[in-house]
């Protein structure tokens, strides 16, 4: 069952908080933390998160695709590691 | 930079007419046939004469010169790779994983931060896998303009901001 809309979107207050030191700091940085369970809002767009995975802080670059997902979604707790082959990696 | 790529790797023997499994490690898995032929580490070349799909990197395989199963079995966790100048050149702003991995990861100032050892992406861009010169837990970072603004491919190094 999903979520009841007029609850809207769960976030830990802090992540708020974070995110809007972090554009104002105008810094590349990544912001660490822990709320796995918190869903990307898009005022998080263009910030770079560490999200927790129980061992490291994933970087999560947040885009506007993302925004409604939860953020542990992107910072997997059981790491694959696979093999290069023909792989390329973009900026 | 690795003169070779490991491109597939051969898996059991499929039926008693020489086929076998090959499970592909390519972006596109059916492109493992696509940069010529694969060779391993003995310099043995394997031509794919052909292929079906079984399920996701997975594929069956008929390859030249193996017609029953004790041929097939013999080349059971053989690694097939091709030379790295096989593949196409990349895009601007791209890289292969294959070129990244082994990089010397510096700071601004040219300061020893580490090494590339692995290039992941869970979904939320590239982030390189650094090793820290003095050890340790291996740092993460994304692979963006940000937070690796220079990338030295015939220098061997990566400008990276921790």
């Amino acid at each position: 069952m999903s979520r009841s809309i007029w609850k809207g979107p769960f976030v830990d207050g802090y992540l708020l908080k974070k995110a809007e030191a972090s554009r104002g700091s105008g810094r590349s940085e990544v912001v660490k933390i822990w709320s796995r369970r918190s869903t990307i809002l898009p005022q998080f767009v263009g910030v770079t998160f560490g999200v927790y995975n129980g061992h490291k802080h994933v970087p999560v670059t947040v885009t506007e695709d993302m925004i409604g997902h939860r953020f542990g979604e992107f910072s997997p707790t059981r790491t694959f590691h696979g093999h290069a082959a023909d792989k390329k990696a973009k900026k | 930079m690795s003169d070779t790529v490991l491109i597939a790797v051969f898996g059991a023997p499929h039926g008693v007419r020489g086929e076998m499994r090959l499970k592909s490690f390519t972006a596109d898995p059916a492109d493992f046939d696509a940069y010529g032929p694969l060779r391993d580490a003995r310099g043995r070349a394997f031509e794919i004469l052909a292929k079906r799909p079984v399920k996701g990197d997975l594929f069956v395989v008929r390859v030249k010169g193996v017609d029953d199963r004790t041929g097939a079995e013999a080349l059971t966790n053989v690694e097939l790779r091709v030379p790295r100048a096989a593949l196409p050149p990349a895009e601007d702003g791209e890289f292969y994983h294959a070129d990244l991995i082994g990089l010397a990861a510096v700071d601004e100032a040219g300061g020893e931060v580490g090494e590339v050892v692995d290039v992941l992406n869970y979904g939320a861009g590239d982030i390189l896998e650094i090793a820290p010169a003095g050890g340790g837990e291996t740092i993460l970072l994304p692979f963006n303009d940000d937070f690796a603004p220079t990338v030295d491919l015939a220098g061997r190094r990566i400008v990276v901001r921790t």
